[in-house]
């Protein structure tokens, strides 16, 4: 065996696994995909057959009417701003908790460290939808939580405000739900820094400001952008979170999507919405990643 | 497609035994004693898994699942149902207590001869309310305008909620203004749409089952939901031992009725005991079982019987004749109507 193919059988062996899994699992589901956002809703759900053999011969059922109807109406390109701005609220607030903790808990002595690093990550112990409905207490209109603020606003001669049910409380969700996503890529960059730079510093005279802003900070950036893309993505699509704690004007694209393949059974529409969440997130991520690989240098 | 439908169909099917009865029904649709004595007589055992609406029957269906024997969808679901190719013909011999049900309920549009389908329970979509509350501000339940008339909800902003269904909501509205809950043009529908708009900043969500909770706990005074519903919300009040009591209304203008019926999966493992389990539930106590746990409507004239007096008495779960009249049922729509609803639909929570 030459060295030139023992060398590319070791790429094939650590890069094939996971590609053979991006292939099969997004690959090929976006080509499904694709082909299903050209094709005709089937009356009873699923979708209509490929082509039909009528009196006048056989038609072909395709048909670029559901991109149409996407950019016809700008009620969806809404919808997907909304989204947008609430997943760059969450990820910009994910970020501002999340990076003084990675940084306790990348600076804390190995023991303790290893304590906070599960606690961050305890909360996925427990389902979801459990932890998601424990916001509809802590929210809800007559809990501890709402009932205390209401009291101490009436007492500065302020009106009573509800927390469930209001945009707020989609925040609140989204930011406790993807928090942990922030803080553990944060905190697997800061923990690599060689604590000799900071050092260097101090001896060339920058005070704990600057030491932070000149050198932890940039040094970070890869984590940052990884984390923010973690954050960002899956809370630009998600539905579970506006429906359960989201008032009468709640919904984000995600839910439109899944009103496609439930309520309203038209998978080319809800696969055309699809797609362009996915071309939206793939550019996010690319432009993430190019931002990553310069600042790395 | 063909991947992605068997992939789900795998992840649906369950364990097929001998001596099993596969029934896919709504979440806490059948009482448990019912359940145990069909397991005695039929020396079977009885597998539920759960689905929350019609739609996400429908889907499951649609992407291949398999595996079921009996199934509980909403009637009118079973016309669509049959002509998908989904649904096996009941054998009318083996049910003799098909004759239980009241004439009303037999023979209907939704599936002509009952060739496929048998009804199972009903529930009617109308106003839940707290009724001290109400009292206090002077508002009544008696008309849709209670969830529609700006008037009205000022004085109970924030404390309402609608179902999360885009053709509950839109009946509702259709009713309020005086037209058939199958109404399907445009005009009416954007008319509907305007309704529902006026009064969407009053309403604090769309809320699909969770408002049992929130009017037990007094955290909702007015929801538009199921009868069964709000029964039990009635009944978990009394268990929180709360000052209040819930109560159903069923508005003047009339609201839609929901008729459940069970059918046979046409790939059912167990047809013989399909059969069987529906003949078995058309027994009069068997199907009271249902209505004294939830407060579910009951088509069947023998179960009357045994159903407690004081939901008998309830004129939101046993409307009287004249309520009776004001009842439609729900007609699916074509692909078409059903991409204008939900664009409408879209319209009303974007904005």
């Amino acid at each position: 065996m030459s060295a030139a193919w023992r060398a590319s059988l070791q790429r094939f062996l650590i890069t094939g696994p996971p590609l053979v899994y991006l292939l099969l699992f997004f690959g090929i589901p976006t080509l499904i995909m694709v082909l299903a956002s050209l094709r005709l809703p089937g009356e009873f759900g699923g979708l209509a057959p490929l082509w039909e053999t009528g009196p006048s011969g056989t038609e072909l059922n395709l048909s670029l009417e559901s991109y149409g109807r996407f950019f016809s109406d700008s009620l969806y390109a809404w919808l997907f701003f909304k989204s947008f701005l609430y997943a760059l609220v969450t990820a910009v607030a994910c970020l501002l908790l999340a990076y003084p903790l990675a940084l306790l808990i990348a600076r804390s002595p190995g023991k303790r460290r290893d304590l906070l690093v599960l606690l961050v990550i305890l909360p996925f112990w427990s389902n979801f939808l459990i932890r998601v409905y424990a916001w509809m207490i802590i929210l809800g209109p007559e809990s501890v939580l709402t009932r205390t603020l209401n009291a101490l606003l009436a007492g500065l001669g302020i009106a009573p405000v509800e927390l469930l049910f209001t945009p707020f409380a989609v925040l609140v969700g989204l930011v406790y739900v993807h928090l942990p996503f922030m803080v553990l890529p944060l905190f697997a960059n800061l923990e690599k820094h060689d604590p000799a730079l900071l050092d260097a510093a101090q001896d060339l005279g920058a005070g704990a400001w600057s030491r932070f802003w000149r050198v932890t900070f940039p040094l970070s950036l890869p984590g940052v952008y990884a984390g923010t893309a973690l954050v960002f993505i899956p809370a630009f699509g998600i539905f579970a979170i506006p429906d359960l704690l989201g008032g009468t004007q709640g919904i984000m694209i995600g839910n439109v999507i899944k009103q496609q393949f439930l309520d309203t059974r038209d998978w080319p529409f809800g696969s055309v919405l699809s797609m362009v969440l996915t071309v939206g997130a793939l550019a996010l991520a690319g432009l993430a990643a190019l931002f990553g690989r310069r600042t790395r240098v | 497609m063909r991947i992605l439908a068997a992939v789900l169909a795998f992840a649906a099917l369950p364990v097929l035994a001998a001596d099993e009865l596969h029934l896919y029904n709504w979440n806490d649709y059948i009482a448990p004693e019912t359940v145990q004595r069909f397991e005695k007589a039929c020396k079977c055992k009885v597998v539920q898994d759960y689905f929350s609406d019609n739609e996400e029957l429908v889907t499951k269906l649609a992407a291949g699942a398999r595996g079921y024997d009996v199934l509980v969808p909403t009637s009118n679901y079973v016309a669509g149902m049959a002509k998908a190719g989904w649904l096996l013909p009941l054998d009318r011999a083996k049910l003799p207590n098909l004759k239980n049900i009241a004439p009303a309920y037999l023979d209907t549009p939704f599936d002509p001869g009952n060739r496929y389908s048998a009804p199972y329970a009903m529930s009617i979509t109308l106003i839940g309310y707290n009724e001290q509350k109400l009292k206090e501000l002077g508002v009544t339940a008696d008309s849709w305008a209670t969830i529609f008339d700006p008037a009205i909800l000022q004085k109970i902003k924030g404390r309402v909620s609608v179902l999360d269904s885009q053709r509950e909501v839109m009946a509702a509205a259709l009713k309020y203004l005086g037209y058939s809950v199958n109404e399907t043009d445009p005009k009416k529908w954007q008319q509907a749409r305007d309704v529902i708009l006026k009064a969407k900043p009053y309403w604090a969500a769309f809320n699909a089952s969770g408002y049992i909770k929130e009017l037990a706990s007094g955290n909702f005074w007015v929801v538009h939901g199921y009868s069964n519903d709000i029964y039990q919300a009635d009944l978990g009040a009394q268990k929180a031992k709360q000052s209040f009591r819930i109560r159903a209304s069923l508005p003047r203008e009339g609201a839609v009725l929901a008729v459940d019926t069970m059918v046979i999966q046409k790939s059912a493992p167990r047809p013989d005991l399909a059969l069987q389990f529906i003949n078995f539930v058309l027994e009069g106590r068997n199907s009271a079982d249902l209505t004294n746990m939830i407060g579910s409507g009951n088509p069947n004239r023998e179960a009357l019987g045994f159903i407690r007096p004081e939901i008998k008495a309830m004129k939101a779960i046993f409307p009287d004749e004249a309520a009776s009249k004001t009842l439609e049922q729900l007609k699916d729509l074509t692909p078409k109507q059903r991409q204008l609803l939900n664009r409408l639909w879209t319209e009303i929570k974007a904005k």
